[in-house]
């Protein structure tokens, strides 16, 4: 069988997701209806995965960062901020 | 990073406590970065094992994104519960939208912590699978079997949803 004929691995449909799959395995895709649902399918789900909503802490989280940070004294040792 | 620890543990006051130690940690620790580890990969290598070493040291592995199981209070579990955006141009595709965003927040917290720890990494935070690898300690190979493992979970988990 020719790689034109063979069908996609799961790797090979994930890199079509990501846009990385090489000319050559895209040509198959073109003409796979099953590849193709299969590719469409993964590329649904990555889509919905990365659209989950990007969380973030309290507005005060940097100062209690570096609260807790030690900063170089010009004296030598560290001090607190 | 803070997405990771929040849907790693399920708890938002534990999450910032978990990011506020991995970034002293952080800074206070520069000198012992190495160079040939990516800074972003080397943070998120920080939190991550915090976040591990927390699951290991509690049962949390199972938690419902309708906040913490340790709060008793409307107001605790209001303050520690995932808030899921709605991203619809319109009212119903908003709806749809917090509708999967929950469903798939659900099943991403049924996973085990380590394909949970992968499939974050991997498709909400966007790192490569070396990347992946490092941050984790684990064997290329392993992590690819984590993700398509993990991803199976939620398939499975997201059509049960439809039925």
């Amino acid at each position: 069988m020719t790689a034109s004929l063979q069908h996609l691995t799961a790797d090979e449909i994930e890199q079509w997701a990501v846009g990385l799959l090489g000319a050559s395995r895209a040509i198959h895709l073109a003409q796979c209806a099953d590849c193709f649902a299969a590719a469409e399918r993964e590329r649904k789900f990555f889509r919905d995965l990365a659209q989950l909503a990007r969380l973030a802490p309290a507005a005060d989280f940097a100062d209690k960062v570096m609260a807790q940070v030690r900063i170089p004294a010009p004296s030598g040792g560290f001090e607190r901020r | 990073m803070f997405s990771l620890l929040y849907r790693m543990v399920r708890d938002r006051a534990l999450a910032e406590d978990l990011a506020q130690e991995t970034f002293v940690k952080v800074l206070n620790g520069l000198a012992s970065y190495r160079a040939e580890f990516k800074f972003s990969s080397w943070i998120f290598k920080i939190a991550n094992n915090a976040a591990i070493d927390h699951l290991r040291k509690r049962d949390l592995d199972t938690l419902s994104i309708d906040g913490s199981p340790h709060a008793t209070t409307p107001d605790e579990i209001a303050a520690t519960a995932l808030q899921v955006d709605g991203r619809g141009e319109d009212p119903l595709q908003e709806v749809e939208a917090r509708e999967l965003g929950g469903a798939i927040e659900r099943a991403i917290g049924r996973l085990r912590p380590e394909y949970r720890a992968c499939i974050l990494l991997r498709h909400v935070e966007g790192h490569s699978y070396e990347e992946i690898a490092r941050i984790l300690d684990l064997p290329l190979g392993t992590v690819k079997t984590y993700i398509h493992r993990a991803r199976n979970e939620l398939r499975t988990h997201l059509e049960d949803r439809r039925e």
